[in-house]
């Protein structure tokens, strides 16, 4: 009883509605749940200029922190520490990374790398207030 | 002061309590709540057209908003604007010819409406990441719980406004 006195309470438009957003909601998910992959990492350092490198081209950047000096390898669309003087080498057992808003550090030699899909507009990364 | 001014005093009143007292309640996830203050949108929507819900909405959301020291600040933004859209939505889906959605279809839209565009103003205002986007699918999902179970609340209160026992 208590089931078909909700279901009286629907119309037509609104069950067509409710199983249509489902529906819609349910692929959403899929949709903006899949990565996608960076074209660019943003590599900071405490010790030089911030550093845009495309990860479409393959090169080993020498990238000098507040330890010494941290190698990244960019190849086939990807980026990884391969040396770094940091004690546990966290930074290069990370591995590769390739997903946009992927962010790897190297933090006792005080170095970030932020993988971006685009080249970003803005000039904050946050209001809060 | 004419009847649909006394209306909308009240009903704004109404909605603005509900307001307050639902911000005082903790959120699971941010971004996330009942929306209990959008049912008297959908109420007033209902037994007095649009243009009073609207009125009843708009001085909600700005009545609250200085209530709870929120005004001009990223919370008011995104309240109006999820205002403005769910109000906009429900003129579009009101006043279809043959008024096929009932108090249910209306508060999903409403809900839906409301998400998207808090959502859409945070990214282009506050958070331009495109990580924002991932919340979407929760926060929609909600928006359709939320927004069937207000729905059939509003539902149930017209069937006791409009019975003959309370008349």
């Amino acid at each position: 009883m208590i089931r078909s006195g909700i279901t009286s309470l629907f119309t037509t438009a609104d069950k067509i509605l409710f199983i249509f957003s489902f529906v819609a909601i349910i692929s959403s998910y899929s949709y903006f749940w899949q990565s996608t992959p960076a074209n660019y990492a943003i590599v900071k350092s405490s010790q030089q200029d911030p550093l845009l490198i495309n990860l479409d081209e393959a090169k080993v950047h020498q990238i000098k922190g507040s330890l010494g000096i941290s190698t990244l390898e960019v190849k086939d669309g990807k980026i990884r520490f391969t040396t770094s003087p940091c004690r546990n080498k966290i930074c290069i057992q990370s591995g590769w990374h390739n997903h946009g808003g992927d962010v790897t550090a190297c933090l006792p030699n005080l170095i970030s790398v932020q993988l971006s899909s685009k080249q970003s507009k803005a000039n904050y990364d946050a209001i809060i207030f | 002061m004419g009847y649909n001014d006394k209306l909308i005093a009240g009903f704004a009143a109404l909605a603005i309590t509900i307001h307050l007292l639902e911000s005082a309640l903790p959120s699971p996830i941010p971004g996330i709540k009942p929306g209990l203050a959008n049912l008297v949108t959908l109420y007033v929507l209902i037994r007095h057209g649009w243009s009073l819900a609207a009125n009843v909405t708009l001085i909600r959301v700005i009545a609250a908003s200085l209530l709870l020291g929120s005004f001009l600040s990223p919370t008011f933004a995104m309240s109006l604007a999820g205002a403005i859209a769910s109000l906009t939505v429900l003129g579009i889906a009101w006043h279809c010819p043959g008024k096929p959605f009932g108090p249910v279809g209306l508060s999903i839209l409403a809900a839906m409406a409301h998400i998207s565009a808090q959502v859409v103003t945070a990214y282009l205002l506050f958070i331009p990441h495109t990580s924002l986007f991932t919340l979407l699918p929760i926060l929609l999902t909600a928006a359709l719980i939320s927004g069937t179970l207000g729905g059939i609340l509003v539902s149930k209160i017209l069937e006791r406004v409009n019975s003959p026992i309370n008349t």
